[in-house]
């Protein structure tokens, strides 16, 4: 396909970025509104060009697809390589659903609206760039690129410690860029030729490569995996060093926060699935175990710690922690199953989080705050179900998906991944299994405090789903039922890529 | 006749600065000052010069003084880039008084022709003689804001430190000439390759000629006064120094170390270290040593201009392990590096300066709010920043990933990791620096109108800092080519 339907997917969005920035800065009604057409337009056409790339997809192969090569900097032999496959299709279509959801949650923002559109659109780019790269240097390029944003994005329109929340978050996606960094230039210059290409690169060209540092000899392959670990694990929330995350949660905007947690935590994920499966395939063989309980480890501090917040923001921040070491359990399960059920998850999770993070944006719009009880567990907002009753729905389906309900998109990724895991790790399994229970409690408590029950407090002026916000919500709740009732287009555009993968690890 | 050719772009810039310096005297209350135009065409036409000599390939002026190889010509073009931008910098009132307009023009062209000279200089007398005149102009420069006491100070350290530098040059340039008996540097490289130096007297050679130099390039036990110097004097002046200065001194360094101090290797494009002494050990230290220093002080202050100034400290470290791995891929490196730097350092400077006309102070809590007053500027500021700690997707990145890349490729593991952890700290430092920009975002009176001069200038400057990132390919591959030093 000689269509560069990769580079408008991804460059579209920036271009919207600088319109952004060109457009002539009138103050008046009219120029605001030409500013957010043209970041929404621009947003909506990457989705439109990302939904074109997956669904054109051939199903049954693993190989790349729609492949787009230019060489960029010969000397260090760095190309501008762009392809799908099935780890990253899923990805692109989460992308797609959730960004132009973002602009239009964020439609009627009073302060710089354009800076924060623009903002968010550099990071559709650079998500999307990371996730479809298949050249080293040009995923890292992306893939750094996206902190700047979210700095800015918290600490201009966050809450009222967002300074500290947004230099938490710069520092913590600094520290895991530079280690990110490390592992690329081990990499590149362990293999000769020198290269950044993941094709290149794949399939065990590390194995057995060592280097002296400060007069010892360290094999490659686990320092470099060992540095994209920590590098990842620092960029998507993984206990104990999740700090920054829940600090950003509590400050950013809504929409900002979905933007981290339900796009740029599955991307890392992603990421972390490609480079790990094709770059250092013995070293994952024998870290697998160490994944899975990494992953068991958060599924279970994510649990435990959500059953106790009283607030929407730290809540959702929780949710997302257990739902990563859900996906770290199944990359972990080296089973064809856990993984298609891993990637499965990356999208529906993403989803999922999306949903409730809008979920929470309308309700701090219209009560200016998230706490839903108190310490003594007598309600603060409740009861807006009959007032509300679209916001309701909404939320309902959200959770129902969150908790892995059947006919929603939850089900779909959490059976796989359970599934999957099960011949291998059935202890693990059952430990997941138990936290979906309790998440099932402490979901339904807040349910019943915000929906149910008498109406209190700011419940009373509680207004139901305006039009524009239906015209986001419908969408999402849409593709969690497609996902979770027709899942198998879905999957078998993972699966061959799948068992390619796992064939070189086994 | 030749020899004069070769030596075009500074015979113009001499005549040019002349020029304004006699009409300086001989004005008498015009309403237009003619000395920025003729500056800029005197600088206009040294550039076209350069750029026809490059085209006539490696030589050599005044038997062998002078050397008019791509090396020099890279030098040279970059000093004549650096100073037209600074006389186009649209200053403010606040610290350069206007009517100093055309002395600071002279000054400016002075210390082009410096960096002019000291780029091309193949004799050890020429290299101090022309470092020296680099040296005055820069005081002179120092010294030149509005009265202030930091101005004042500025000046005398500089000064203090630039003689001692000067100093330690000659005893060093001593014991090399007391040893060879010869005074230009490639005599000198054939006398030591027949007969190396003694271990010892080459160690107290180098550390001298290495401390001197180290002065220039603001590296570690020099770098101590430099944000001090980079301070107290005007902004604009700050940014000549950092750059012009530090690129006369790399120039210096690269042809000392190349030429004197190291030896061709069996490979081709790379050398060895001297025999007998290993300094690339010494040079190693002193790289980690400024950039950790440099990064590390950049978090901590609180003003915008020294918090600058300790990130082109730190920046002096990258640069060292290009140079260190002793390689044409090495020192191609450093000199992206350095033309990067030109574009996003001076327009670092100059937002700082425009802001500092602005508030009286370039505090970084007294920053807030600039984001919605001035976005164009704010905006740029930022890029510049994220540009210079080596962000994506700007070319900064690029090139401390050639400069990162160069040293673990030679198996400077430890050093890479250094620089690693440094650069992590430079971008948290540039984060607080832009962070402080945006504070009290939409507070106070709307964004005043954009001053259309100030726009241009600074789309003057993003416009190829992109370019470069876009066609790193190009500038990497004029920057490998310059590296070929005449008579080998």
């Amino acid at each position: 396909m000689g269509n560069n339907l990769i580079t408008s997917m991804v460059f579209l969005p920036f271009v919207g970025a600088l319109l952004q920035a060109v457009l002539p800065a009138s103050a008046n009604r009219g120029g605001i509104a030409v500013g957010k057409w043209a970041a929404l337009g621009a947003s909506i056409a990457s989705s439109v060009c990302g939904m074109i790339l997956v669904f054109s997809m051939r199903k049954q192969t693993a190989e790349m697809q729609a492949v787009e090569l230019i060489p960029w900097v010969g000397s260090y032999a760095i190309s501008y390589e762009m392809a799908v496959d099935g780890i990253n299709a899923l990805l692109i279509l989460l992308m797609a659903i959730i960004f132009p959801l973002l602009i239009s949650a964020e439609w009627e923002q009073k302060a710089g609206s354009r800076g924060m559109h623009g903002l968010l659109l550099i990071l559709q780019t650079a998500l999307l760039g990371a996730v479809c790269a298949q050249d080293l240097f040009l995923m890292f390029f992306f893939w750094s690129m996206s902190i700047l944003p979210f700095y800015f994005l918290i600490g201009i329109w966050g809450g009222p410690g967002k300074e500290t929340a947004a230099f938490r978050t710069i520092v913590a996606g600094a520290a895991g860029n530079a280690l990110f960094f490390g592992a690329l230039l081990l990499i590149y210059y362990s293999v000769d030729p020198h290269t950044f290409s993941l094709k290149e690169l794949s399939g065990g060209k590390l194995a057995g490569k060592t280097f002296l540092f400060l007069g010892r000899e360290l094999q490659v392959s686990s320092v470099a995996f060992g540095l994209v670990c920590a590098g990842l694990a620092l960029r998507a929330p993984v206990w104990p060093i999740h700090g920054w995350f829940t600090h950003a949660a509590e400050e950013a905007p809504a929409s900002v926060f979905v933007a981290m947690s339900a796009a740029a935590v599955p991307v890392a994920a992603g990421l972390f699935m490609r480079l790990s499966y094709s770059l250092f395939p013995e070293t994952v063989a024998r870290a697998a175990q160490g994944i899975v309980i990494v992953g068991i480890v958060n599924l279970v501090m994510g649990g435990l710690c959500a059953m106790v917040q009283r607030g929407l923001r730290l809540l959702l921040a929780f949710i997302c922690l257990s739902g990563v070491g859900f996906i770290l359990m199944g990359i972990g399960s080296l089973n064809p199953i856990g993984v298609v059920g891993a990637t499965y998850q990356q999208l529906v999770l993403g989803l999922g989080v999306a949903g409730f993070g809008l979920f929470y944006g309308i309700v701090f719009d219209r009560t200016g705050g998230t706490e839903f009880a108190d310490m003594k567990g007598s309600a603060i907002i409740g009861g807006i179900a009959p007032r509300a009753p679209a916001v309701a729905l909404v939320a309902g389906l959200v959770i129902a998906s969150i908790l892995g309900f059947p006919g929603m998109g939850g089900f779909v990724g959490q059976t796989l991944l359970m599934v999957g895991s099960y011949s291998i790790h059935p202890v693990a399994v059952i430990i997941a299994g138990v936290m979906i229970l309790l998440a099932t409690y402490y979901l339904f408590m807040m349910y019943r405090y915000i929906f149910l029950g008498k109406q209190s407090g700011m419940a009373v002026e509680f207004i139901d789903l305006t039009v524009r916000e239906k015209a986001y919500f419908v969408p999402l709740v849409a593709s969690l039922l497609l996902f979770g009732l027709y899942p198998k287009p879905f999957i078998e555009l993972v699966r061959p890529t799948a068992l390619t993968l796992l064939s070189t690890i086994k | 006749m030749k020899d004069l050719i070769l030596l075009l772009p500074e015979i113009f810039l001499v005549v040019t600065l002349a020029g304004v310096v006699i009409g300086e005297i001989g004005h008498k209350d015009e309403k237009t000052r003619l000395a920025p135009a003729t500056a800029l065409a005197g600088l206009v036409g040294a550039l076209v010069q350069t750029l026809i000599l490059y085209g006539l390939g490696p030589a050599e002026a005044f038997s062998g003084a002078v050397s008019v190889d791509g090396f020099a010509l890279f030098f040279k073009l970059y000093a004549i880039t650096l100073a037209a931008l600074s006389i186009l910098m649209p200053g403010g009132g606040r610290e350069m008084s206007p009517s100093k307009r055309a002395e600071h023009c002279a000054l400016v062209l002075g210390a082009a022709l410096a960096v002019c000279l000291v780029a091309a200089a193949s004799d050890i007398i020429l290299i101090f003689l022309s470092m020296q005149l680099l040296f005055v102009v820069g005081c002179f420069l120092t010294a030149h804001g509005r009265r202030n006491r930091s101005g004042a100070e500025a000046s005398v350290k500089y000064l203090v430190f630039g003689v001692a530098s000067a100093f330690l040059f000659l005893f060093g340039a001593a014991i090399l000439f007391a040893y060879t008996h010869v005074f230009n540097i490639y005599d000198m490289h054939k006398v030591l390759l027949a007969n190396p130096m003694p271990a010892p007297v080459a160690a107290v050679a180098f550390v001298m000629i290495f401390f001197a130099l180290a002065f220039h390039i603001v590296a570690f036990p020099m770098s101590l006064v430099a944000p001090d110097v980079l301070e107290g004097a005007p902004t604009p002046v700050g940014a000549g120094l950092s750059l012009g200065a530090r690129a006369a001194g790399f120039a210096l360094a690269i042809r000392m170390i190349v030429v004197v101090f190291a030896q061709p290797s069996l490979s081709k494009g790379q050398w060895a270290g001297m025999a007998g002494f290993d300094w690339i050990g010494i040079l190693a230290i002193i790289s980690g040593l400024t950039m950790v220093a440099g990064s590390l002080l950049a978090l901590v202050q609180t003003s915008a201009k020294r918090l600058v100034s300790y990130i082109v400290v730190a920046q002096t470290g990258f640069l060292l392990m290009g140079l260190l791995v002793l390689d044409e891929v090495g020192i191609s490196a450093l000199l992206f590096n350095l033309v990067v730097d030109l574009f996003a350092l001076s327009g670092a400077y100059f937002v700082i300066s425009t802001m500092y006309d602005e508030l009286g102070s370039d505090r970084l809590a007294g920053l807030g709010g600039m984001l919605h007053k001035y976005p164009a500027e704010s905006i740029s500021l930022i890029l510049f920043l994220a540009c210079a700690a080596g962000l994506p997707p700007l070319p900064g990145f690029m090139g401390k990933f050639a400069l990162t890349g160069a040293a673990v490729r030679h198996g400077w593991y430890a050093l890479a990791v250094v620089a690693i952890i440094s650069s992590a700290l430079g971008a948290v430092a540039m984060g607080r620096l832009s962070f402080s920009l945006i504070g009290r975002f939409g507070q106070g009176d709307g964004g005043e109108r954009p001053n259309i001069q100030r726009v241009a200038f600074l789309a003057s400057l993003i416009i190829p800092m992109i370019m470069i990132g876009i066609f790193a390919e190009r500038v990497l591959d004029w920057a490998g080519k310059s590296l070929q030093f005449a008579r080998w």
